[in-house]
């Protein structure tokens, strides 16, 4: 019977969002995860400049004057009452990552097809959890790219520090 | 009271290097200048430009987000100026109840102009708007200045 398992039973990887690096050669972000279940494998996203700020300030939970445009995504599901149930990193094409954001109000599960950069933004604001999908998990890029990544981080210490 | 306006285009500002939404009411009396920054702009100019990109912008994912229950974005009001920060807010329905959500305009803008929602300004923003201080501003601009948006 298990040979005929079909793959989409597969356990999604819950990850949890580490930190975000600046990456200011191409004024870009990469936002790296880890595995929540302690793994040491590294997942990283590249990101865009506000979207990479947009998830850094939810990690910091540091709080703008204003609402930001996904404490705005927040704030609508607050007043409507959909919660955020969890994010899901679906597909990778051509070096870019898919999403899946699914949505739940009065027992009605909805999902919305997202970059990763929202949903993990999301996310985060809305403490739901963030997983991978096996086959996304296997083909991530970056696999030998911590030493890259902590030359990068030794570069930009001081605007991390900020 | 409150003045319907129309998003007339965007505006780079290379004094405080930022973006510039210039609002006008129907009749062309009233202009409106909204600062806002670069990946709002971006997100605005697509709007404007009916620009689909290859994969949904975040105002794109916030759309996708109220459609997924129906959601409507009924209008969209810029309701104050304070110390050259606007505030908005976006009037929803849903379910048959109203919502009134805080915003910034640069979202409830972006918002809109994806939902084709109609954008107002309160009498009180359009008053306090100097728009001498403006004009003034305008005229020192150069014809570089004024391009297209350069993402």
């Amino acid at each position: 019977m298990e040979e005929h398992a079909p793959q989409t039973t597969e356990p999604l990887i819950q990850l949890a969002v580490n930190r975000v690096v600046e990456d200011s050669n191409t004024d870009t972000r990469i936002v790296v995860l880890t595995r929540a279940d302690g793994g040491a494998d590294h997942f990283m996203v590249w990101v865009g400049a506000s979207e990479g700020e947009a998830i850094r300030r939810a990690l910091d939970t540091s709080t703008t004057p204003r609402p930001m445009s996904h404490d705005l995504i927040k704030s609508f599901g607050e007043h409507l009452g959909i919660k955020m149930e969890r994010a899901v990193l679906t597909d990778v094409k051509s070096s870019t990552y898919y999403a899946t954001v699914f949505l739940e109000n009065k027992g009605v599960v909805r999902t919305i097809d997202s970059r990763p950069s929202d949903a993990i933004a999301l996310a985060l604001r809305c403490q739901a959890p963030i997983y991978v999908t096996q086959d996304v998990w296997k083909r991530r890029t970056g696999q030998n790219l911590d030493a890259w990544l902590s030359k990068l981080e030794t570069k930009n210490i001081g605007a991390q520090e900020v | 009271m409150i003045t319907q306006m129309q998003v007339k285009g965007l505006m780079f500002d290379p004094y405080n290097n930022a973006y510039i939404v210039i609002l006008r009411d129907d009749d062309q009396s009233e202009m409106l200048p909204i600062w806002v920054g670069k990946s709002e702009a971006s997100s605005i100019s697509l709007a404007i430009e009916n620009v689909a990109p290859p994969r949904p912008m975040t105002h794109d994912f916030m759309k996708a987000y109220l459609d997924a229950f129906n959601a409507k974005v009924i209008s969209v009001v810029i309701t104050d100026l304070n110390e050259h920060t606007y505030f908005a807010k976006v009037h929803l329905t849903y379910a048959d109840s109203e919502y009134t959500v805080d915003s910034r305009p640069s979202d409830a803008i972006a918002l809109a102009l994806r939902t084709q929602a109609p954008i107002f300004a309160s009498e009180s923003v359009i008053r306090k708007q100097s728009s001498e201080e403006l004009d003034q501003w305008l005229e020192n601009l150069k014809p570089e200045d004024f391009g297209k948006l350069d993402s």
